[in-house]
């Protein structure tokens, strides 16, 4: 076995020490990227750390009936919901992603969850497999390229033939009260569900 | 105390634990960009480049721009926070592929998965996570169409890869 597999420790030192001054650098030239630059890596250590994976979270109760990350998915839904609702709601400028509703929502749906089982990761978990190493996610990557290239090039052939519909941003149909109840309450019941699923 | 610290740096850390960070940073993600935590509209600025440098597209993305772009920085954090996690734990290893089959399912999957999220504006986390989280009806719609792609490509799996 190779020495360096089993301890790290310097490769580690080096990394970070790389990764301060690949900071500083980015917080020169603009403080906002730098700032990307840490989120973006929170993220990739707390999925990495976590093995959390939307794959499985889907994927396990179909093909070994655990639901264990789909209960953690649905726990980052709410707690998600309620801080978008509590910096949307109170704060001015922010775009949240509200997007039009038609056919190219289903059948992008139903194409990118075939795609991210045979990828083994969707996008976020392709770039974390990549860090931790996987060929097979380096691949995928490669195929993700082309794909998102071909979608950009078809969007307009969708929009016209998808009978694509505004996107309904739920609080200013129901107010914020009403959307958060039947939110909330629409996770309690998946929940529910998703443990009775395991106890099978 | 230590073994806590222990637990933070190798892991794994429990799945709760895991969504609770991850909404956290999610929420900061849309603090500081006004707008949700996403990763293939960069990819897709990316490819778009790359397509015009071998000719395939006509309209020129400058490199400056993407250099530039809030999302490239998202997208590599996320690749080098994975590779610090696993280095951290003295995991980190080229992880080779184990057969040629996972080498196709890999490159058809990627492109099935990136076409997919381009014509519905979005992956698991743009599209079906801050769709949700956006309270906007076309999340819930997405998710439920993923759900049911992932069944068929479970299908998929069990036939022809294991």
């Amino acid at each position: 076995m190779n020495p360096m597999v089993k301890n790290q420790r310097y490769w580690n030192w080096a990394f970070m020490s790389a990764m301060f001054f690949f900071f500083l650098l980015l917080a020169q030239i603009n403080w906002k990227l730098a700032l990307n630059l840490g989120l973006g890596v929170g993220l990739g250590f707390a999925l990495e750390k976590s093995r959390f994976c939307f794959v499985a979270a889907f994927r396990d109760p179909i093909l070994t009936g655990m639901t264990a990350l789909s209960q953690a998915l649905i726990l980052l839904l709410g707690v998600s919901i309620l801080g978008f609702a509590l910096v949307a709601g109170s704060g001015q400028g922010y775009a949240l992603n509200v997007y039009p509703l038609g056919a190219n929502t289903i059948v992008g749906g139903l194409l990118f969850g075939i795609g991210m089982v045979l990828a083994g990761g969707c996008a976020s978990g392709i770039l974390m497999r990549i860090g931790e190493g996987f060929a097979m996610q380096m691949l995928a990557l490669a195929g993700a390229l082309v794909g998102v290239f071909f979608g950009e090039r078809s969007l307009r052939w969708w929009q016209g033939w998808g009978w694509e519909q505004p996107g309904i941003f739920l609080p200013a149909k129901l107010g914020w009260l009403s959307t958060l109840s039947l939110e909330m309450a629409v996770l309690v019941v998946l929940w529910l569900l998703a443990r009775w699923w395991q106890n099978r | 105390m230590k073994e806590n610290w222990r637990t933070a740096v190798h892991g794994p850390w429990p799945y709760w634990v895991g969504a609770m960070v991850l909404g956290g940073l999610n929420i900061l993600v849309l603090l500081v960009r006004k707008r949700p935590w996403g990763v293939t509209t960069n990819l897709q600025d990316w490819s778009v480049w790359f397509a015009h440098l071998l000719g395939l597209a006509s309209e020129r993305i400058p490199v400056s721009q993407l250099l530039l772009a809030e999302g490239t920085y998202l997208n590599l954090g996320v690749v080098l926070g994975a590779l610090w996690a696993a280095l951290a734990a003295s995991q980190w290893r080229f992880r080779p592929l184990r057969q040629r089959k996972f080498g196709f399912s890999a490159l058809i999957g990627g492109l099935f998965l990136g076409y997919g999220a381009r014509i519905a504006y979005g992956c698991n986390v743009g599209g079906l996570l801050n769709g949700i989280a956006s309270s906007s009806l076309t999340g819930w719609v997405f998710a439920l169409a993923v759900f049911l792609g992932t069944w068929i490509g479970a299908k998929i799996l069990l036939k022809f890869l294991v």
